[in-house]
């Protein structure tokens, strides 16, 4: 009897509560809007924006344009001398391969630094875990006067050596845990059958570990795309730059043509994009569990 | 039942050669290079004179990097309040009864999260830009053109400028964070909580806030991390300045070594970032484990231990007598 009371009580329906609710639905919903919004919008400023003539653009900043035109996409990507295409190109081809290489030596590592007992195991997993902590800025220096030192410098995998270093240690650490979930019995069972160490990593636990190295992979995709400070060190060929050196060399030559760089921004930022709104909840929740067990 | 498999030694060592000879390659040999060249006069030429600890008596009394240090920990403070702040109150908002289309809240508040701090910067100086900026086109809309100003030219307020698009561009992120673990606080706690009476900012207050913890502390110590290394933005927005007044210690580090090329000095400001970030980084862990264990859960380990003690005691006396 006591607890219909109660019931009856919350689903309170008098004119009150409901008007109310409905003021509250109101704020809450608005507040939000404004929230995402403001995340969204630049991203919309600056397609619409881009569409316009740099003139058109300077009388009114904001608004949309009358006679849109892709004059400035055709300019950037007719015009060989911007090289920003080739920045694209770049940093696909480093991205792709970074990201390869990181959930390759991370699956390898994690598998054995979990499974494998010998007597290096655990200086190995301190020496990784290490990693995590140190603040990669304090490398910048040194790794650019080793890089110098050796002619590693500019070439088309030197951004891959930094890249995959820095992406280790929380890579193989999601990789350890995550194996440490798997029951043993499964490789048991192929050592019984006869199948080597090599064969069972790569035929029967690389298939169990797939949704811990999609994870990996989508992790380290944003940040090798995005990373600006090693390469701007260790590249100065123009032919190698990336896209965040690529864009930074174009802003400079067109620092007052705004239309002409959102539309270089827009171009360079194009797969990243369609790569996040395409695959956003595994990439979301890819992310947040890097950050929370790393 | 094995507990682990046991491969040949030359099947683990080659399978590990290539990984640790890598990451010791760009990890750890830097970190020496970087200490062993922080006692040379060494301006990237041929000629490296040895110098003992006058670089780092310079660095002790640098006033520029010290201010870039506590840059640095404005920051940390600053994006700690707003990030983590902000995201608290979207995700508490988010996840009302009464909202609508939170996957599409969700995807767009990360949005700014996988974009380049490049693609950012430049967003955001765009939106500070004095004559075809939004900040001043919308002074100018609300009639307040006395207030436009060259925003990026104020030594007082450009480090409150930059650190803006840095709040803005990871709320997001956080929020998803926080949002997963929020989602995993069981729904009756919530609603029985709604029953006796407790108001949306009581429930927030004692009993999302406890729950989520751990998970705040995880945020807290990512923010930590990530604004001692601050740099893309504000390379891109003002370099660090106008004059110092926006550098920060990665920022000064790249200025000396690479457009002064004094490497030397360069090396011993790496050094200097090294310890100082890991510095902060321990000391807001200890802080936080000191505010995050109340009072309560201090005396109760107390006593644990007193009882430990005791019983310890205890049995030494007994082995003792026998």
């Amino acid at each position: 009897m006591a607890k219909e009371m109660k019931m009856t009580k919350v689903e309170d329906n008098s004119a009150g509560t409901r008007v109310k609710r409905g003021v509250l639905t109101v704020v809450i919903n608005f507040f939000l809007w404004f929230f995402s919004l403001t995340c969204i919008f630049p991203l919309f400023w600056m397609l619409y924006s881009s569409l316009k003539e740099k003139r058109v653009f300077n009388k009114d900043i904001m608004s949309l344009p009358k006679e849109p035109t892709l004059a400035n996409y055709t300019k950037i990507l007719s015009n060989k001398d911007y090289r920003l295409m080739q920045s694209v190109g770049n940093s696909a081809r480093t991205t792709i391969l970074s990201v390869l290489l990181i959930v390759i030596i991370a699956f390898i590592v994690g598998y054995i630094l979990s499974r494998v007992d010998f007597i290096l195991n655990k200086p190995l997993y301190i020496m990784f875990l290490m990693g995590m902590l140190i603040p990669i800025h304090s490398l910048m220096v040194p790794i650019y006067i080793i890089f110098s030192k050796m002619g590693l410098s500019n070439h088309w995998y030197t951004l891959l050596l930094p890249y995959v270093s820095f992406a280790l240690p929380m890579s193989i650490f999601l990789v350890q845990g995550y194996v440490k979930g798997i029951p043993t019995e499964l490789e048991e069972a192929a050592a019984i059958d006869g199948s080597t160490f090599s064969k069972t990593l790569f035929g029967i636990i690389l298939p169990v570990c797939k949704p811990i190295l999609v994870t990996v992979a989508i992790i380290n995709v944003f940040s090798c795309w995005n990373e600006f400070s090693f390469a701007l060190i260790l590249i100065k060929d123009r032919a190698l730059y990336t896209v965040p050196l690529g864009l930074k060399q174009f802003t400079g030559q067109f620092s007052s043509d705004y239309p002409k760089i959102m539309a270089a921004m827009l171009i360079t930022m194009a797969p990243i994009v369609v790569f996040y709104f395409a695959f956003s909840k595994q990439i979301i929740k890819g992310m947040v569990a890097g950050a929370v067990k790393g | 039942m094995l507990k682990s498999i046991k491969p040949k030694k030359w099947v683990v060592a080659a399978y590990l050669a290539v990984p640790v000879a890598l990451y010791v390659f760009t990890v750890f040999a830097p970190l020496v290079a970087a200490l062993f060249y922080s006692f040379f006069e060494w301006k990237g030429g041929p000629v490296k004179t040895f110098n003992g600890f006058a670089n780092y008596a310079q660095l002790f009394s640098d006033e520029v990097f010290w201010s870039s240090f506590w840059h640095n920990i404005f920051l940390v403070i600053v994006c700690i309040v707003g990030q983590i702040g902000i995201a608290f109150i979207v995700v508490l908002l988010i996840n009302s009864k009464v909202t609508k289309l939170q996957g599409i809240h969700r995807t767009f508040g990360f949005f700014p999260s996988t974009i380049s701090a490049v693609c950012i910067g430049f967003i955001w100086q765009m939106i500070y830009d004095s004559r075809r900026g939004l900040l001043n086109y919308f002074l100018e809309k609300i009639g307040r053109e006395d207030l436009q100003k060259v925003w990026l030219n104020e030594p007082g307020l450009v480090m409150l400028l930059v650190s803006i698009p840095l709040i803005w561009q990871f709320i997001g992120y956080y929020m998803v964070i926080l949002l997963s673990a929020v989602s995993s606080i069981s729904t009756e706690v919530l609603e029985s909580a709604e029953i006796d009476g407790a108001t949306g900012i009581q429930r927030a207050r004692y009993i999302v806030l406890p729950l989520i913890k751990n998970t705040l502390l995880v945020c807290i110590t990512l923010c930590v991390a990530g604004n001692m290394k601050a740099f893309d933005n504000i390379y891109v927005m003002t370099s660090g300045g106008p004059g110092y007044s926006s550098m920060v210690m990665a920022m000064y580090g790249y200025k000396v070594s690479f457009e002064q090329s004094n490497l030397g000095y360069g090396s011993c400001i790496s050094v200097g970032i090294f310890v100082l970030a890991l510095a902060v980084i321990g000391g807001s862990q200890i802080l936080m484990n000191y505010f995050m264990t109340d009072s309560y859960d201090r005396r109760e380990a107390k006593h644990l231990k007193e009882i430990e003690k005791e019983r310890k005691q205890a049995i030494k006396a007994r082995k003792a007598n026998k």
